[in-house]
């Protein structure tokens, strides 16, 4: 630790304090929120960097963000430097540069100035309902360029100088549908980034700006130092791992994925190179989409338990090659980037789980599996927009059972909306949310269920879009577990008619007494079936989970 | 005389207060698994007279910890076709975002104990499908053959339309009277329904113990006392009927830390100070709470079991709202990975206890520190303290890690916990926008009175009050409390399209269910009075701002100054409001208060003794800004009316120390109350 002249007690509470800021404007953001996406599903992260945009304090819902604050206000930087003023809000989500995801991710950054000097940013980003473009919710699963995927704001000051920009607040509601919804949300997300401003600069009224500084790099650099250690503990080697995005079989899917990881005793290196290239279809990410989520696998293995600073991904590196699917380059579209994403992070995941079991589980849903239907609430005559991620099933342990119904890694602290909200506000009926009793998942430990959720239709033309992965190809099961179950949807007509069992579709037509039937993947399963032990399968069958028949052929259960 | 008997885990505490206003407080061991002995036990030891008992209140945490111990009930849960795993997928969330390995709570009912019922409402309360009789009876069927011990019901929507639940427990109670039964309407009236099933679970889980609890106490008690003026406090600040509590003893989930919050409540209306802030340190957790113009909040989003890394499990009932962090006087000192350093949530407990105690402790705690610093004296310790120990321990954890003198290392630990406490103390108030400097301090409970002079100087507090026998004050407030009860009910509406006449008929309603309920509980002795709150949010939003609203008839002209108000206190509280955005209805909430009188405080006696003979000793105490220091102790139970005690000072008391720092001054009110006022012109 840097010697300084100050009591390093009172350091210590500085450190306390500038962590519980990113927490606290999380807070803010949830409970002034206008849509669920946001306070329900937690969609969104608000955190405080330095002034170099080196993250120092976060508080996120979804694990994604985690790695998207920081690049998304070093873009900033490098496209504003000094022309940055007190006062300044910049609205971007640009995919392709910093912090990028989809245009339905919406970042605000303002910079903070202490006796006009800049010591840092206020930063946050969460998803909208709605940015525009060809669907409604804007998550498009056949779009082919970004431009149908919504407006595009490249990072504008939204304010300058504290002043609203009101052209610019006017063609973003021009532009979107329910801005009611999205522009109480960028309201909510000003008043949190002015939360972060005003706790920042209290801690510079009360300790000197050189201290300030100095925590802030011991900081930094003390979790850059935990990271080291915990990669010099790993095995060293070289994994590698294969898997398939899904995408749309009609359209060129699936489209193999590839990694290389190499654990050397300073560094942690994942090489995607070789992977399928970008696709006219939107399941491409952009780097910054893959980092953020390969650091999220990063964190998984190494388990900080303290708060999370730039500093631990000093040891990760990423290679790509360009314009790959898994670093896609204007104007592919990337509306659905969660599959590339997440698919490239799983990758690691499946990799290195065999070696490091302790840490790792089998193979989870993956898929976000999100939902989107749009359509006329038939009671109140209003419209209404259900954009939602699923729960699904996660792998078994080298210990224990997979969970049942859990949001995927991408997502985190994400709620599902209750069956009442539900009913209340869309036109439909929820009439079944259960686990599936058909999991696969067979293991010493097996995997843990998917969900059933059906909705029953309300009001004619209502329109479903989904994309839910892991279809074709299940969770798979690790040291001996079987591969648990594929996701499906199926739409059951009123007059009979059934459509599918399908993983992706874009605007079906639903009609008044339609039933979607929406099934998300169980996880993998852990160890030789045999050797589950009796009075376990025994519960799994009261438990509904197997039949006996299934019981035998899975588990030899007599 | 009123008595309060509070049954904690260590110990069951007695506390009455006889006409005269004298206070008499005992303790005795917990008596587990009989807790009834304890408090006939305690009763005996204090040798009251059970002739002149008027009103027996009783506390205990049975609830919690037959919960969080889960040594309640084998339960069977009835619900909608469709949604018997509500319980288990619960909100699928997994706050431990980077383990991977994260296991969800599990839940109060196995999967084969939840049946499915067919039946249907709509969310307007509307009956889809009639309730078939059939599944329900065979659902009582199979629960009797796999020896379930209790049922709970939840059907969706039954907060709008509780008519198929009442059926189902009709149905279990003409086919199985022997069983018992929960069903969701008579807890909750709010939507959500996996926050419903489980509460409604939890219930059920707990009432065959808590039948058999108070059985058997009311029972020893009426061997004792011929009245029947017997209650028991509730997590929402009041007290109820002993058969009430029988029926939901959910309700009782937090009944102790709450005491004290209404406590400082009370003690604040007798003082004179509308606007309090309670903060109550005990050995594992620090409490704090809000009154705001003498009004204690109470919301329904309790959980048990929650922290930032663990969902834990929902409990929607009322329960004051109380921000509690796991920082108290037996909170350990360590140091994080990253080489910072840390004190608490872990705990080191009563047993083994602080290295003080030397019962084998070895880790620096809060109290180890606040002793090697001097504000607590080795002498008011039953052992014999071993001060090398307790500096090799705060050197070891800390202040060689940090290159510092001990003392440094044990003001480090305290500053740390202070930093803990006030962050807690900051979400209660600033960060709901009020201003601490409008509030007045009440701190209690074995550590309050030792941080809380450090702590009113960081929020800008002006004045703290040590009520007379703060170790025993949550006790005092429940012998304070009135009966209460809150009836909350999800009305969605938008204020913009009103029935004036529906809202009006639904208080009306709510009113009359609540006097019924209080006459059927026995709860109609005292003038019951109500009061009227709405849970707001402007269209769209998922979270509501909860409102105190006057009992005037609705109309136009109301609801348009119900909307201003709105506009400001979102204002108030998030800094921004949306004139142009609707207003919507969420819940009403309807609060019943059966106000009993309250026993006078008696005031200290006036003995002349001079301020000079109060003190006990001179010693030295460490001081972050002016070290070691010659400090005055002064000895509490000395102290009169109007003695004035300048800072640097410790006030000693059996239990506990007051600190009072440099530029503080310290005044003994009538009652025997520490006045700290806390920055002196």
């Amino acid at each position: 630790m840097t010697q300084t002249n100050t009591n390093p007690y009172a350091k210590e509470i500085i450190k306390d304090t500038l962590m519980s800021i990113g927490e606290e404007m999380f807070v803010a953001l949830a409970r002034t929120s206008m849509s669920p996406i946001i306070y329900e599903v937690l969609d969104y992260a608000c955190g405080l960097t330095d002034a170099k945009g080196n993250l120092i304090s976060q508080g996120n819902g979804v694990t994604s963000f985690i790695g998207m604050l920081s690049p998304m206000v070093k873009s900033v930087l490098d496209k504003f430097g000094d022309d940055l003023k007190k006062g300044d809000i910049i609205i971007i989500n640009d995919p392709y540069v910093g912090g990028g995801s989809h245009l339905s991710d919406v970042g605000l950054v303002m910079p903070i100035f202490h006796e006009n000097q800049l010591v840092g940013f206020s930063a946050n980003k969460g998803h909208w309902t709605d940015v525009g473009g060809k669907d409604p919710g804007s998550l498009t699963s056949d779009s082919t360029e970004i431009f149908q995927e919504g407006i595009q704001l490249s990072g504008v000051k939204l304010f300058d100088e504290g002043i609203l920009n009101n052209s610019l607040e006017t063609i973003i509601t021009d532009n979107i549908r329910l801005p009611q919804f999205s522009i109480g949300d960028m309201w909510a997300q000003v008043s949190a980034l002015r939360t972060g401003e005003k706790r920042f600069k209290e801690l510079c009224n009360l300790h000197s700006k050189e201290t300030l500084v100095q925590v802030i790099e011991d900081l930094i650099l003390s979790s850059e130092e935990y990271s080291q250690q915990v990669i010099s503990s790993l095995p060293k080697g070289v994994y590698e791992a294969e898997d398939f995005i899904e995408g749309d079989s009609e359209k060129g899917g699936p489209y193999k994925i590839k990694v290389k990881v190499t654990i050397t005793d300073a560094e942690f290196i994942c090489d995607f190179r070789g992977s399928h290239e970008q696709v006219f279809h939107p399941v491409n990410c952009t780097y910054y989409g893959l980092l953020a989520s390969v650091r999220v696998m990063y964190l998984a293995i190494v388990q900080p338990q303290f708060n999370i600073t730039e500093g631990l991904f000093k040891p990760l590196k990423i290679i790509t090659d360009r314009k790959s699917i898994l670093s896609a380059e204007r104007p592919a579209p990337v509306s659905m980037n969660f599959e590339a994403r997440l698919g490239g992070a799983e990758l690691i995941w499946k990799a290195l789980a065999p070696t490091i079991p302790e840490r790792l589980p089998a193979g989870h849903s993956l898929s976000v599996c999100s939902v989107t239907v749009s359509g006329v609430h038939p009671h109140t005559h209003e419209d209404f927009l259900i954009v939602e991620p699923s729960v699904g099933g996660w792998g078994a342990t080298n210990e224990s059972d997979g969970q049942r119904g859990q949001f995927c890694m991408g997502n985190g602290e994400t709620y599902n909306v209750p069956i009442e909200v539900a009913e209340a506000k869309y036109g439909v009926m929820v009439s079944e949310y259960a686990f599936r009793n058909d999991s696969g998942g067979a293991g010493e430990f097996i995997g843990g269920q998917g969900v059933v959720r059906s909705y029953k239709i309300l009001s004619d033309d209502q329109y479903l879009s989904a994309s839910y992965g892991r279809h074709k190809f299940a969770p798979w099961g690790m040291n001996g577990g079987k591969a648990g179950a594929p996701s499906y949807i199926e739409v059951y007509r009123e007059n009979g008619d059934v459509v599918g069992p399908f993983g992706v579709t874009t605007r079906l037509n639903l009609k008044k007494g339609d039933t979607v039937k929406l099934v998300t993947p169980s996880g993998g399963g852990y160890g030789n079936p045999k050797d589950r032990n009796y009075d376990k399968v025994e519960r799994d069958i009261k438990n509904g989970f197997y039949t006996e028949e299934e019981a035998r052929i899975q588990f030899g259960h007599k | 005389m009123r008595v309060t008997t509070d049954i904690g885990g260590t110990f069951t505490d007695l506390l009455y207060i006889d006409n005269n206003g004298e206070f008499y407080f005992d303790k005795v061991h917990t008596t587990p698994p009989n807790f009834e002995n304890g408090v006939m036990n305690v009763m005996e030891k204090s040798s009251l007279n059970y002739e002149m008992i008027d009103m027996f209140i009783h506390g205990s945490t049975i609830v919690i910890n037959t919960l969080t111990e889960r040594k309640g009930a084998k339960v069977g849960l009835i619900t909608t076709k469709g949604a018997r795993d509500v319980l288990e997928i619960a909100r699928g969330n997994r706050p431990d975002l980077y383990n991977f390995k994260y296991k969800k709570p599990a839940p109060f009912v196995e999967r084969y104990l939840r049946l499915e019922v067919n039946e249907r409402m709509n969310y307007k309360g509307e009956i889809l499908e009639g309730l078939s009789e059939e599944d329900v009876l065979d659902a009582i069927d199979y629960f009797k053959k796999e020896n379930v011990d209790a049922v709970a019901v939840c059907l969706l929507h039954a907060y709008k339309n509780p008519l198929h639940e009442r059926a189902v427990v009709d149905l279990v109670r003409k086919y199985w009277p022997e069983t018992t039964v929960t069903a969701s309407h008579e807890l909750i009236n709010e939507w959500r329904e996996y926050e419903r099933t489980n509460t409604t679970v939890l219930n059920s889980y707990v009432k065959p113990v808590m039948e058999r609890y108070i059985d058997n106490l009311d029972s020893k008690l009426n061997e004792k006392i011929s009245n029947n003026n017997r209650y028991i406090m509730q997590s929402n600040g009041g007290i109820t009927s002993f058969d009430d509590s029988r029926e939901f003893p959910v309700n009782l989930i937090e009944s102790g830390p709450v005491a004290g919050v209404y406590g400082a409540a009370i003690l604040g209306e007798i003082i004179g100070e509308p606007n309090i802030i309670s903060f109550d340190i005990g050995g594992t957790t620090a409490k704090c709470s809000l009154i705001n113009n003498k009004e204690v909040k109470v919301s329904t989003d309790y959980y048990i079991e929650k922290n930032d890394r663990y969902a834990g499990y929902p409990v929607k009932v009322p329960v004051v709202d109380i921000v509690e962090i796991g920082n108290g006087g037996g909170s350990i000192a360590w140091i994080d990975e990253l080489g910072s350093l840390k004190v608490g949530p872990q705990s080191a407990g009563s047993n083994p206890g602080p290295v003080s105690y030397g019962q084998g402790g070895e880790k620096a705690t809060t109290t180890d520190a606040n002793l090697y610093v001097g504000r607590l004296s080795a002498k008011n310790f039953d052992n014999n303290v071993d001060i090398v120990k307790l500096r090799e321990a705060i050197n070891n954890q800390v202040a060689n890690a940090f290159n510092t003198p001990t003392e440094d290392g044990a003001l480090g630990i305290i500053d740390i916990a202070n930093s803990n406490m006030l962050n807690a103390l900051k979400l209660i108030s600033v960060r709901k926008g009020f201003n601490p400097q409008d509030f007045t301090m009440v701190a209690f409970g074995g550590g309050g009175p030792m941080h809380a002079a450090e702590l009113a100087r960081e929020l800008k507090i002006k004045k703290v009050v040590i009520p007379h026998a703060a170790s025993v004050f949550s006790a005092w407030g429940m012998l304070m409390s009135d009966t209460r009860k809150d009836y909350i009910q999800t009305y969605l509406a938008k204020l913009d399209k009103l029935d004036f006449k529906n809202i009006n008929d639904q208080w009306n309603v709510m009113e009359h269910t609540s006097l019924d309920d209080f006459s059927n509980n026995n709860l109609d002795k005292f003038p019951i009075e109500f009061e009227r709150s709405i849970d707001l949010r402007y269209e769209g939003q998922e979270h509501t701002v909860k409102m105190r609203i006057s009992d005037d008839i609705w109309n136009e002209e109301f609801v348009e100054s119900i909307k201003t108000s709105f506009h400001e206190m979102h204002e108030f509280t998030y800094s921004f409001r949306l004139e142009n955005t609707g207003v919507e209805i969420v819940n009403m909430h309807l609060t019943s208060i059966g106000k009993i009188d309250r026993p006078k405080l008696k005031q200290l006696e006036n003995k002349g003794i001079e301020l000079k003979d109060t003190i006990k000793e001179v010693r030295d105490v460490y001081f972050k800004n002016n070290g070691w220091s010659k400090t005055n102790i002064y000895n509490r139970e000395l102290l009169e009316e109007g003695h004035m005690i300048e800072g640097p000072a410790v006030i000693e008391e059996r239990t506990t120390s007051t600190i009072i720092l440099d530029n503080q001054q310290a005044r003994i009110d009538e009652y025997g109350n520490i006045i700290l006022i806390v920055e002196v012109k």
